[in-house]
């Protein structure tokens, strides 16, 4: 196969970047970099609103109340001797917590 | 304002420091990463990122080697694992433009022109970019160090943390391989 560049050439290509001059930063280069570091700076404050934080609050909630559901599910029933027919009263709640004490008048 | 005092205002997150240091230092890391780069967005980009990194790691700079190597070590690493990720990309282009980057393909680079390259030598440095880009990772950097950016072989062996020999070597290496990549061009 033939070469494409002469040895002439070759070597002109190697020396092309003789009296190269260095490439400024475009204009406005401060300001932008500014502009890059700003959203970075005010993401840190919002972290509450990133999903990750979201989903995993989301997660902790649905786990207790799956929990809370399994262990109410499992509890034992009330013996039948805590059961009563008589209608929820005022006198009857406090018999049961033992609440009615008697006046000091009587 | 002195290196010393720089660093400093720097330490305390004085803007006017941060401010100087950009002034100071965005024409070498610009013209550094579009010599890496060849793509001037990308190379701005970069350079921004380099900023962002010493404004948020000054506190673990040690002080052992010059600041200028400092962000020039900086510069060489992120315009690096830029050209990866971009490789990696391209490799697995067609799944990111089905699932990612917001569907936009990776399109193959135009021929680069830097610009402080000689009007009648614009033609020659575009084909030597392009086989440029082919040489291994060590090599294109210390190639572009000393070609693009003039820095000597000391300066070159404090930024990729070597002797001065590794330097020549790796220069002797870069042009040999140009020379072999030319004489097949087009790849």
């Amino acid at each position: 196969m033939q070469n494409k560049f002469s040895e002439q050439r070759v070597q002109s290509i190697m020396e092309s970047l003789g009296g190269l001059q260095p490439a400024a930063a475009p204009d406005f280069f401060y300001t932008r970099l500014k502009g890059k570091m700003q959203p970075a700076a005010e993401k840190k404050t919002f972290f509450i609103l990133r999903p990750a934080f979201i989903t995993a609050v989301l997660s902790i909630f649905l786990i207790v109340n799956i929990f809370s559901l399994i262990s109410i599910r499992k509890a034992p029933a009330e013996p039948v001797s805590m059961q009563s027919n008589k209608p929820a009263t005022i006198e009857t709640f406090a018999a049961a917590y033992n609440m009615n004490t008697g006046s000091v008048y009587e | 304002m002195t290196e010393q005092e720089l660093l400093f205002g720097l330490r305390h997150g004085e803007e006017s420091a941060f401010k100087e240091l950009v002034t100071r230092f965005q024409d070498r890391v610009f013209n550094t990463a579009l010599g890496l780069l060849q793509h001037h967005v990308e190379a701005e980009d970069i350079a921004q990122e380099v900023f962002i990194q010493v404004f948020r790691s000054i506190q673990n700079f040690k002080e052992e080697s010059l600041l200028s190597t400092w962000i020039y070590r900086i510069t060489v690493t992120k315009s690096l694992d830029h050209l990866r990720s971009k490789k990696r990309k391209k490799r697995f282009g067609f799944l990111s433009s089905l699932f990612g980057d917001n569907n936009m393909p990776v399109y193959e680079p135009e021929d680069f022109n830097h610009p402080g390259v000689l009007q009648e030598k614009k033609e020659d440095a575009a084909i030597l970019f392009k086989v440029i880009d082919q040489l291994p990772e060590n090599q294109r950097t210390a190639f572009v160090l000393n070609k693009v950016e003039e820095l000597s072989y000391r300066e070159i062996a404090a930024i990729l943390n070597t002797t001065e020999s590794a330097v020549d070597s790796l220069l002797q290496r870069a042009k040999q391989n140009l020379r072999k990549k030319l004489n097949e061009f087009p790849p």
